[in-house]
């Protein structure tokens, strides 16, 4: 299946148009679930003046996309980032709706974002977009409406201040109307875990499909951010090996792989670290790791490769370098793989776990926080994980079972899955 | 014991094969495990269907391996809190804020998923199954009722009684009893058996109606019983009556109609049981998951007979007969004696007991104690259900002891009786622990045990195997028939007397548990009441050096050791004191 077409500038709206459209087809989906699923079924833009810290006062754009709810209230994160554009938030609703349905949650997929940058704004300025985006959209978000979460350059203090915003408008608490908030303030526990262990529950899973014990891998992860980090460590409690991990150099603005035969060390690695996961090279050949480029972590001699750094990092050009001992791919990032890629993995018969089902784990656990904040009742962090153990094993379970059926890529499989779901929702309401 | 058949892991998403023994995580299995499994194998082995209507079996279990218990205490920094002198509370409350790993609490919220009826979480020791100790009593069990409509709630519960379970591993008593068998708390793993519990519901009440614990060799035999057909004590409910030595009917499997050797009906009504435990069904009781006993509760027979479960089990004591008759047909007094099972066969309890005893023993090659519950469904297509709950090994000296008569007779004998259990020598003694008559009286009997606890963690950390000599029946669970310790509390005796004073005159303990850990352990125990050829000489241990006075007890210490001899076959033991101080 050609998820992609190649049709310039990027636009990635398109692109998960052109999924669905596949997808479509797949299922023979009639013309009008087709229409009404391509497109998001409302579309927020709107302003946000702030007073900046200089008496100026400057005016945002912000947008908050609900792509369906036909399966529940929608559920998404806010970006803030300089490039934002509303086709970008369209696209990435559009893969919400489908990843709360391949985890089976009873959710539809929204996003929202602000055109700004983090960097260039006071922690005073940053309050007053969060509180303004609320705001425009209070009317149409809410706990059992739509709940937004942290995304890209936002962070659980902007969720409180949202919250604050939201609660002060609606006059009373309403916890569930945000996740991503702070343990002790509504959040819940294991969302820190929740994106790493889901991705590894489903590469344990996809593991005794193709008949290995964990304990006899070796893998190699891109990225040693929150995601990477939590990757390795429940892999390693698994008794896997991880021998090369890579992560971005802000100095030199580039990536370097760190690759350690016995293993890496993920305890002394985070000692060396800093809180962008960037990993401090001289300490690194010190602790007994080759300092190597970053883009040959892809190259190693493994059995798994967890790519859980940025979109696009497994394409055309690099598909060929991945060594012959490699049987799995799970991704951590979103779209770490790219179409052609995907061909190259499909031909040389490597199991991939796509993204909108391996990285599941965190809006599961999201989905969990609102779960428990609108009942003012908090679980223990055995009680989330066993639950998020549950449900991706569930789902992957699903996934994996049609894929054997009907011989289909794990992706294509994802998707025919999810789209189905959401369709069906659609039509059991009568909508279509 | 011998190495059994492999567990199958437990598997999420492959469930047809329905594997009713399996594993979660890697590591040891510990010692219950393996007896278990080494169970299912022998019964694997034997014809159970001549057994029938009763059918044979070990119930459903799943092992969560030692892997678990390792990764438990150092993901959450458990070591140095039991390493240090943290209370037994505060081990337990930091257990239960500690987190399970992430590898295997996906698979107990599954377990339970699919889970509803009552659950056993039993630890399973490793050094158990190593040095070939009995930890019974030792670490704890803890029974879920495991019927919550939500399976968060059961998983809540669960997960709370694994790491109760886990807790027990660092309890001052266990670590005491470790330390008397010469191994350090660091040392132990631990895994923990998820097993069904055998039995019914009555209303909020869920028991089975037989528990009993089964050993095939027996060196206090009586009523012409021979102690290679060992001896199985009975108690109705769960089995933590009898582990706890609370009261049981014991019997021989060679002569089970022959009622346990007490003088007349009242007496044997004195000595039989009057209440029972059930795991609570009903109302949830006060949250307390450091507690074994949360979900437990105590009845009497009267609840009982209003199950109808006391119907398969008593007898009535028809007081103007002075008689005793099988079954509940009658009114009057009713008597915890399993009549209908041994007398009148209503199953072959017998004869499955007997069986499946020395099939373990033929295939361990060693004398066995086993556990087991027996249920018996009234109505419905439910067939009665044997379910060999546990089996392991007892360590038993049969080594032949000679006593001559003379050293009966000689100014060394301290302690001299007729009604010694065990067998063989004890030499090497420097101490002595004995409750002082003058300080004895019933009422002080749990400070006694308190005071003795004490001088019992002294001497084990100091390595000094003792002698001890109390008044009544050590390890009764009424505090006015004896000193309510439990095994823990005495470790490091090497030997125990039972003593009677003026006016204080009871029947030796018979508490099952407690007495396979004298046995297991080699323990002599003698019994020295007012009768003919048992006696205790106070004005020689009185005599002896003191070397700590307390409130109650008095330690001895005479270097030049006393001497303990026991012929098992007899019966018969003395206890002398060093040549010095005669």
């Amino acid at each position: 299946m050609n998820l992609i077409t190649t049709s310039k500038p990027y636009n990635s709206f398109e692109v998960a148009q052109a999924q669905f459209d596949e997808v479509a087809s797949l299922l023979d989906l009639d013309e009008a679930t087709r229409t009404l699923l391509r497109n998001a079924l409302r579309e927020y833009t709107f302003s946000i003046p702030v007073r900046m810290d200089d008496g100026r006062v400057k005016v945002f754009r912000g947008f908050r996309v609900q792509h369906n709810d036909a399966r529940g209230p929608c559920k998404g994160g806010i970006r803030f980032h300089p490039q934002e554009t509303i086709d970008t938030v369209r696209a990435l609703a559009m893969w919400m709706t489908w990843k709360c349905a391949v985890v089976d949650i009873p959710l539809g997929g929204a996003k929202g974002g602000v055109v700004c940058d983090p960097h260039n704004l006071s922690a005073r300025e940053q309050e007053q977009i969060c509180r303004g985006w609320v705001r425009q959209v209070a009317r149409d978000v809410g706990p059992f409406t739509d709940v937004p979460a942290p995304d890209v350059m936002t962070n659980a203090q902007h969720m409180l201040w949202m919250l604050d915003e939201f609660e002060t408008l609606q006059g009373g608490r309403h916890p569930g109307f945000i996740t991503g908030k702070p343990v002790g303030m509504g959040g819940s526990q294991g969302r820190a875990e929740a994106t790493g262990f889901g991705v590894v529950f489903t590469l344990r899973e996809a593991l005794r499909d193709l008949g290995l014990e964990a304990e006899a891998t070796r893998a190699s992860v891109q990225g040693f951010g929150n995601v990477a980090q939590h990757a390795i460590r429940l892999y390693q409690q698994l008794g896997g090996t991880v021998t090369c991990v890579s992560s971005w150099d802000q100095a030199e603005q580039m990536a370097f792989a760190f690759r350690r035969e016995s293993g890496v060390d993920l305890d002394r690695l985070l000692e060396i670290a800093d809180r962008f996961g960037g990993i401090d090279k001289e300490e690194a050949r010190k602790q007994g790791y080759d300092v190597i480029p970053g883009e040959a972590w892809l190259e190693e001699r493994v059995h798994i490769l967890i790519p859980a750094a940025l979109e696009n990092q497994i394409n055309a050009e690099n598909a060929g370098l991945i060594d012959p001992s490699v049987r799995l791919i799970a991704e951590g990032a979103n779209g770490p793989t790219s179409p052609d890629a995907d061909r190259v993995l499909k031909e040389r018969g490597i199991y991939v776990i796509p993204d909108f089902l391996a990285n599941a784990g965190g809006v599961t656990c999201s989905y969990f926080e609102q779960v428990q904040s609108n009942m003012n009742y908090f679980w223990e962090k055995d009680e989330v994980l066993a639950k998020l153990d549950v449900k991706m094993t569930s789902a992957f379970a699903a996934v994996s079972e049609l894929a054997k059926k009907r011989r289909l890529p794990m992706r294509e499989a994802a998707y025919v899955i999810a789209v189905s779901r959401v369709a069906q929702a659609c039509r059991d309401r009568g909508w279509v | 014991m011998g190495v059994a058949t492999p567990l199958a892991r437990f598997e999420r998403r492959f469930r047809g094969s329905r594997e009713r023994s399996t594993v979660i995580g890697s590591g040891e299995l510990g010692g219950k495990a393996e007896g278990l499994l080494a169970g299912r194998d022998i019964l694997a082995g034997l014809d159970v269907a001549r057994f029938a209507p009763l059918v044979v079996e070990i119930p459903a279990l799943t092992v969560l391996a030692t892997s678990t218990f390792d990764a438990f205490l150092a993901r959450n920094r458990l070591g140095e809190l039991v390493e240090g002198s943290a209370s037994e509370r505060s081990v337990a409350e930091a257990f239960q804020r500690a987190e399970l790993p992430a590898e295997v609490v996906g698979d107990l919220l599954d377990l339970i998923r699919h889970i509803k009826t009552p659950l056993a979480v039993r630890s399973s020791s490793l050094l158990e199954d190593a040095l070939r100790h009995p930890f019974a009593g030792i670490y704890e069990t803890k029974m879920i009722p495991n019927n919550q409509p939500e399976a968060e709630s059961r998983f809540r519960r669960l997960t709370e009684a694994v790491k109760f379970v886990y807790a027990s591993t660092f309890l001052p008593r266990a670590r005491a009893y470790l330390r008397a068998v010469g191994r350090e708390p660091q040392e132990e793993k631990m895994a923990v058996v998820l097993q069904e519990i055998v039995g019914d519901r009555h209303g909020p009440r869920f028991y089975p109606d037989v528990s009993g614990v089964a050993r095939s060799w027996n060196f206090y035999a009586f009523g012409g019983a021979e102690p290679r057909d060992g001896a199985v004590s009975l108690a109705l409910g769960l089995g933590k009556t009898i582990v706890d030595g609370g009261r049981s009917w014991t019997y021989s499997p060679g002569r089970p109609q022959v009622a346990p050797p007490h003088g007349s009906p009242s007496e044997l009504l004195d000595r039989a049981q009057t209440d029972f435990w059930a795991v609570n069904m009903g109302k949830a009781p006060a949250y307390d998951p450091t507690a074994e006993t949360e979900y437990l509760v105590k009845a009497g027979l009267a609840e009982a007979e209003a199950d109808g479960s006391l119907a398969h089990v008593a007898s009535t004591y028809v007081a103007q007969d002075d008689a005793i008759v099988p079954g509940i047909a009658r009114g009057g007094t009713r008597l915890v004696d399993f009549a209908p099972l041994l007398k009148r066969n209503a199953v072959p309890l017998n004869e499955t007991v007997a069986a499946v005893l020395g099939a373990c023993a033929d295939a361990t090659g060693s004398d066995v104690e086993i556990e087991f519950a027996l249920s018996l469904p009234s109505g419905g297509d439910l067939a009665p259900r044997f379910a060999l709950l546990q089996v392991r090994p007892m360590a038993v000296s049969r080594r032949p002891v000679e006593i001559a008569d003379g050293e009966k007779a000689s100014p060394r004998v301290l302690v001299a009786s007729d009604r010694v259990m065990g067998n063989g020598a004890v030499e090497g003694l420097q101490d002595l622990v004995f409750v002082t008559p003058s300080s004895f009286e019933p009422r002080h009997t749990r400070a006694i045990a308190v005071e003795l606890e004490t001088l019992n963690r002294d001497l084990v950390g100091e390595k000094r195997p003792y002698v001890l000599i109390g008044f009544g029946r050590w390890g009764s669970s009424d505090p006015w028939l004896g000193i309510p310790v439990d095994w823990a509390q005495v470790s490091g005796a090497r030997v125990i007397v039972e003593a009677c004073l003026s006016g204080f005159a009871v029947e030796m303990s018979q508490g099952a548990h407690f007495f396979h850990n004298l046995i297991a352990e080699g323990v002599p125990y003698f019994s020295a009441g007012p009768a003919e050829g048992e006696s205790v000489r106070w004005d020689r241990i009185l005599a002896l050096p003191v070397h700590r006075e307390g409130r109650f007890l008095r330690h001895a210490r005479c270097p030049g050791g006393f001497v303990v001899k026991v012929d098992g076959r007899r019966g018969e033991g003395v206890i002398l004191a060093p040549d010095e101080t005669s």
